[in-house]
């Protein structure tokens, strides 16, 4: 006779404040698990519903500000990734402009898996790298430099000691920031920004007029020497001459498995993740909480710096203002990337699938300015990324998703109710 | 003092669930005008619950609330101060940067010109409320720097500008030495005087009968009985709260103390603010006795902890676990010398919640055999080492992957003394072991930590839990303003502690 | 010890500390070693910087020796730049650097750089005072800057262009509160998502409306003249002011007017005292009946518009246009600066003053001759000093208690 009362309080209020629990082991056990629902439900269905809604939004914005119809943007930036490729009954000649566009999309997704990366593990420690474009930065100056000198190094050498280059200058980038916070307390948000900013001062002296790295040959372009033929990283798919897909594609599946082992199957990663979680048990436990936030922010600097060493070595092959002043924004994505793919390797994966996809897509050379304008479309790129960190932040919409799931199931099936 | 008039206060057939919890089960409760009525129950037995449904923090699922016979909703503190409740809660909110004149007129200021804070005005005004009730309190002093007693003083001062003539208190007694809590059942009693209802919250039997003219108890949700205060005792009260008899007293045999294996010689230690917290100490824990810290919270205790654990810098003087000096090293070093560390909030350092029961296990030896090698972690040995830890210690509630955080707060302590027993130290380190835990689980914890004395290990509990520290020691130590002013051996009488407690043993010199 | 010396520790009176002294000594050494080869003094000798800053440097890492880890630390990098930058000052033509370097000029220039950062500091100190980090201030500075530029042209008034402007802050705070405050996102993700909105839409509509002609004739907030100043004896004093202060923005004078109400507001009404409780224990200001939501909504909304204040000055103050990202971090610098000066009105000021010196200064330094090679690296400035401070101040300077936490109704 009493009526059906749905449980009003989230659970994890109550998992640890409220004393009431404890008096009843039996129903703990029931709450225990309602958390693990949370974690798996929470864990897929959330990330992919933000992007769907985060495109929805940005086709919204698409109809009202400009009339176009949203699907058939949409459907223009699609064709402009290269994703069709993996259709069967796509053939012939549309086939190999596929195959090309999708070359463009992996070569994005590679940089944007690593910065990815660069945003999770430090995530993973508690702190919120958003230092990526400094360090990043300073992979690209280092790699292009060690990439330039040494011209009479063998291929391999070469490659791995450039490359190489890149994720120590990333690491030192990223390092300064974690020893700020680790002796004084700095608050990384804040030095990492500054940091960035004073990256791309120094990278534009260097790069720049009358700068100590640019080619003397071109006194009027601000722009650095070429690498060296042996420091390039070999093209595995399409033509080198079109910045065919190079091999820093496997750099960066590699770097997701290291990214994984190193946090869950290290000693490292324990100290890390406990940091992360709780900076004062992991204190208590006998770890060094600055050490380890040191460790972490030069790890993820090391992961944004190989990002630009990469894209030196892959298909820049050289510096220029532009690449320091603008291409370097690219790394910001990393944020959304790491936040959509929940910091899981496998996340990472795909959110930066979609993110490269989506840039690469949107750019001035894919997409038909007849259907949309592409400058607007690298704008609304920035939208939906904006919403996608907007969302996937929010806690409490996995739990709202969460309560109206089981919501629907009563309905459909209504459960009795528990007396005791 | 009961009249024949009706209840100033009426709650009836409360029932609040949480998501898999039923807190309050249909609880009927009433209070007479200018009678104190005593709620009593074990930690986690919906007393919190039922008061916070009355003061509009939580609503009730079922039940209504009758104030002067009137049915009203409480949808919010606004509305249950505005019926007259005030709360003093068991952690005080109070906030702490800001003055005690502040903190009483909030949300309900003086004012000039409409917007502008009248500050002197609120000064004038908790002067005078202060005084009528003769509450020695400086309004324009930060609440930061008055003692605790002061503070719970200051809460009551709240309710009492707002007009509450229904006054409930949440465990008063818990932060306040034996004399303040003594000054508090006085201004209870003036304020009874005056015509105010109480609703005094307790689990602490004895205060129950002290203060109480109704003592209603509650067990799991449900209301057991109200009973007058005549003809009650601690033993009936006991049997009501908790189900069954109880051991009010740990069994447990004479000392037989050995080596000295903590020894701290002239230890100061200084807090966050760098001023000295720790001062001078000298202590000495023999293998195979239970030495007792008691002092009013705030004294020195946690910088104490700190210090001794490696976790907070020593200014002078020497810490020695068994025969190693581990003054200045780090925590790391302190556990390989054979320190186990129950530390004081199991939230805040004793888990890593977010991590499995094994990791948690695992946590000071991670980075040795078996739990990993060369750097690289072993999985399946650490949850192999956490199966037998649990079933040793009898942990219920998840397994070896469970995450710490779905565990009741009596399980989660037992992980945490199942870590530190199973390094098997010679010095046992035990902070507030039984904060927030039911009476089965301090019965686990108390037992537990007379075991491992009598196992050889020396034990040091600091607790601000006079019951037990009383019954649990073997020497009783007490700390205040960071040295410690007096030992005791375990007859000591709980008056003679507490006067120690308030220092009122410090010699002169200290105390100029 | 003595007993004395004991109580004074135990009451934590201030008692004289040599390294504190010497951090202090440093950073004045270091100034004094830039300062001494600027105009008027001008000396010639590289000799007089490099011993100055050598003997800050050595103050520092002696103050950093005893104890004073972050001050002396900052005080040695103070002294190393101040150092620098004399020894580079002793090097440059006096004349060039008599052009360049018009204290008069820098002075209203300091101004002009400070007033965004003004504005969006104060607007911080609403919402983190109520309890909300906002690392969004730049993206609510960037509306500001784009709204302002949109409303003033489409209603040709640079009044609504300031209302519009502050509007459209106002409106991306209250979804930065909606997130942060009822779905109780992590307020630093949630502010680093409300950069990006406001990144791409007004990316977007700027191009949407003005393509890639710019954005045209605009109304301009006027300039305040007090010509009147350079009759202020003695003669070089009044040149002086009416030459630094004379001709500035009207919105420079908004900004020290907002700095003062700020002030008043937060610590000497009863709306102040609110915000504030809710900031440092919401659950206490709950239970005397506050609305920790309202509040928090209506703290983290002012702020928007505040922010946005400073990008309305930026684009229709300063530079009378728009230009896509053009805030260029200057929300973040205000947020130090918030934190530099303590979560105060005039300690942010203050902090405000430093930074849009550093901006001021910069582009000079750039100008002198013999320094061109370095060109762009003298951009880096501002934030290099900006993370100094932070890294020299801010561990020190406590945050409201509550900040960052969202707040669980019952």
């Amino acid at each position: 006779m009493s009526e059906q009362t749905p449980p009003q309080q989230p659970p994890e209020e109550q998992d640890l404040d409220e004393p009431s629990i404890e008096a009843d082991p039996e129903a703990q056990q029931s709450l225990a698990a309602r958390w693990d629902l949370y974690q798996r439900t929470g864990g897929v269905i959330t990330p992919v519903l933000t992007a769907v809604f985060a495109f929805f939004v940005g086709g919204l914005v698409v109809l009202i500000t400009t009339g176009k119809n949203p699907l058939s943007t949409y459907r223009a930036i699609f064709d402009g990734t290269g994703l069709n490729w993996f259709f069967p009954w796509v053939s012939g000649q549309e086939r190999e402009f596929a195959a090309e566009d999708l070359q463009q999309t992996l070569l994005l997704t590679t940089t944007l898996i690593l910065v990815g990366i660069a945003v999770a593990f430090a995530f993973r420690c508690g702190l919120f790298n958003i230092g990526g474009q400094g360090q990043y930065i300073a992979g690209m100056i280092a790699g292009v430099q060690v990439g330039v000198l040494m011209p009479d190094l063998a291929h391999v050498p070469h490659v791995v000691l450039a490359a190489g280059a890149g994720a120590v200058a990333g690491a030192v980038w990223g390092g300064i920031a974690g020893i700020l916070k680790a002796t004084v307390g700095a608050h990384e948000v804040i030095s990492t920004i500054m940091l960035n900013w004073i990256a791309l001062w120094i990278g534009s002296y260097l790069v720049g007029f009358n700068g100590p790295l640019q080619d003397p040959k071109q006194v009027f372009v601000p722009v650095t020497e070429q690498v060296s033929q042996g420091a390039k990283l070999n093209v595995w798919w399409g033509d080198p001459k079109l910045q065919g897909l190079h091999i820093g594609f496997f750099f960066a599946i590699a770097a997701l498995v290291v990214f994984w082992i190193v946090l869950n199957r290290t000693t490292l990663g324990y100290q890390v993740r406990a940091v992360g979680f709780n900076p004062e048990a992991a204190r208590y436990g006998g770890i060094s909480v600055g050490r380890n936030y040191f460790l972490a922010m030069a790890i993820s600097g090391a992961f944004a710096g190989l990002a630009g060493s990469v894209d030196v070595l892959g298909w820049l092959f050289r510096v220029d203002l532009t690449s320091v002043q603008v291409s370097s924004q690219i790394a910001f994505i990393g944020i959304a990337v790491a936040l959509l793919g929940r910091n899981t390797p496998l996340g990472i994966f795909f959110s930066a699938l979609l993110f490269g996809a989506l840039i690469n897509g949107t750019s001035t050379r894919n997409l038909d300015p007849s259907v949309f304008q592409p400058e607007l479309a690298s704008n609304l790129t920035l939208i939906i990324q904006g919403l996608v960190v907007l969302f996937v932040g929010a806690d409490l919409l996995i739990l709202y998703l969460w309560r109206a799931r089981t919501k629907l199931r009563r309905k459909v099936r209504p459960e009795p109710v528990a007396e005791r | 003092m009961a009249e024949q008039q009706g209840p100033v206060l009426e709650l009836r057939g409360i029932t609040k669930r949480f998501p898999g919890v039923l807190a309050n089960d249909h609880v009927d409760f009433d209070l007479r005008r200018a009678e104190v009525h005593a709620l009593l129950g074990e930690n986690g037995a919906g007393k919190s619950t039922l008061m916070n449904v009355l003061y509009g923090l939580y609503h009730p699922d079922e039940g209504e609330i009758l104030i002067n016979g009137k049915a009203v909703r409480m949808s919010s503190p606004r509305e249950a101060i505005d019926s007259g409740i005030g709360m003093v809660h068991q952690h005080f909110m109070l906030i702490p940067v800001m003055t005690v004149a502040e903190n009483v007129v909030l949300a309900a200021e003086p004012r000039k010109a409409g917007v502008f804070l009248d500050y002197d005005a609120a000064i004038r005004r908790v002067r005078d409320l202060a005084a009528t009730f003769k509450f020695a309190i400086d309004p324009d002093a930060r609440v930061e720097n008055i003692t605790v007693g002061q503070q719970q003083r200051v809460e009551i001062l709240k309710a009492l500008y707002r007009g509450a003539d229904i006054l409930i208190l949440d465990e008063p007694t818990a932060v306040l030495t034996p004399q303040e809590a003594d000054e508090l059942f006085g201004i209870l009693k003036t304020l009874q005087r005056e015509g105010m209802s109480i609703i005094f919250i307790s689990h602490k039997l004895r205060e129950v009968l002290e203060i109480a003219d109704r003592i209603t108890v509650l067990r799991r949700g449900e209301k057991v009985e109200t009973v007058p205060r005549e003809g009650a005792t601690q033993d009936s009260l006991a049997r009501l709260m908790v189900g069954r008899e109880v051991l009010l007293r740990v069994e447990k045999t004479q000392a037989s103390p050995a080596d000295p294996l903590l020894v701290i010689e002239k230890l100061s230690v200084l807090d966050d603010r760098e001023l000295e917290a720790v001062k001078d100490v000298s202590i000495e824990v023999r293998a195979g006795e239970i030495v007792g810290v008691a002092g009013v919270d705030g004294n020195g205790q946690s910088e104490l902890i700190d210090a001794l654990s490696g976790l907070r810098k020593v200014a002078s003087g020497s810490v020695r676990v068994g025969d190693k000096d581990v003054t200045t090293e780090t925590a790391h070093k302190h556990y390989d010398a054979g320190l186990g560390h129950i530390p004081e909030d199991r939230h805040v350092r004793g888990l890593v919640l977010d991590f499995s029961l094994a990791e948690n296990l695992a946590l000071h030896d991670f980075e040795k055999e078996p739990y990993s090698r060369l750097g690289w972690l072993r999985p399946g040995r650490m949850i192999a080492a956490a199966r037998r830890l649990l079933k040793e210690f009898d942990v219920r509630g998840g397994g070896p992957k469970t995450r710490a955080a779905a565990l009741s707060g009596g399980n989660q302590q037992k992980v945490v003394i199942a870590r530190e027993v199973a390094r098997d130290p010679r010095v046992l380190i035990a902070a507030q072991p039984t904060r927030g835990l039911d009476v089965g689980a301090i019965e686990f914890v108390h037992r537990r930590l007379v075991e491992e004395r009598d196992e050889g290990r020396a034990v040091l509990l600091i607790s601000l839990e006079l019951d037990e520290v009383l019954s649990l020691s073997d020497r009783i130590l007490v700390i205040y303003e960071g040295r410690i002013v007096a030992e005791y051996g375990p007859e000591v009488s709980e008056q003679e502690l507490g006067i120690a407690m308030t220092g009122g043993l410090v010699p002169e010199a200290a105390a100029s | 010890m003595s007993a004395q010396a004991e109580v004074a520790l135990a009451n934590g009176r201030i008692t004289f500390r040599p390294a504190r002294v010497a951090g202090v000594v440093s950073i004045a050494l270091g100034v004094l070693a830039f300062w001494v080869a600027l105009p008027p003094r001008t000396t010639r000798s590289e000799l007089v910087p490099v011993v100055l800053g050598l003997l800050g440097i050595a103050a520092g890492l002696f103050s950093w020796r005893k104890g004073e880890t972050r001050l002396g630390w900052t005080a040695a990098m103070i002294a190393l730049l101040g150092m620098l930058g004399g020894v580079l000052a002793a090097q440059a033509a006096v004349e060039n650097l008599k052009v360049v370097i018009t204290w008069s000029a820098v002075l209203a220039a300091t101004l002009r750089f400070a007033t965004p950062l003004i504005f969006a500091s104060i607007g911080g100190l609403f919402s983190e005072r109520s309890g909300v980090v906002n690392i969004g201030l730049e993206g609510m500075m960037l509306m500001g800057a784009f709204f302002a530029v949109l409303g003033g042209d489409k209603t040709d008034s640079w009044v609504l262009g300031l209302l519009i402007g502050m509007a459209s802050g106002a409106a991306l705070a209250l979804v930065h509160a909606f997130f942060s405050i009822q779905l109780r996102s992590d307020q630093i993700v949630s502010g680093t998502a409300i950069n990006f909105l406001a990144l791409g839409i007004t990316g977007y509509l700027y191009i949407d409306t003005y393509g890639q002609e710019g954005t045209g004739d605009l109304p301009e907030v006027p300039n305040v003249n007090l010509d009147w100043l350079s009759r202020i004896p003695p003669e070089g004093l009044g040149s002086f002011l009416e030459k630094s202060i004379g001709h500035l923005n009207l919105m420079v004078w908004l900004a020290f007017l907002t700095v003062v109400l700020a002030w008043v507001v937060m610590f000497r009404t009863t709306i102040g005292l609110r915000i504030r409780s809710v900031g440092e224990h919401p659950r206490a200001a709950d239970t005397v009946g506050i609305s920790v939501y309202a509040t928090r909504y209506a703290a983290v909304t002012l702020s928007g518009a505040l922010a946005a204040l400073g990008g309305v000055y930026l684009s229709l103050g300063f530079v009378h246009s728009f230009t896509e990202n053009m805030t260029a971090g200057r929300g973040f610098i205000a947020l130090a600066a918030l934190i530099f000066g303590k979560w105060r009105p005039f300690g942010a000021l203050g902090a405000a003053m430093l930074f849009g010196f550093a901006s001021a200064i910069a582009p000079r330094l750039q100008n002198v001759e013999s320094w061109a090679t370095y060109g762009t690296l003298f951009q880096a400035l501002p934030y290099l000093l900006t993370l100094i401070a932070v890294a020299g101040v801010i561990g020190r300077s406590i945050p409201p208690a509550a900040i960052g936490r969202p707040y669980i109704k019952q």
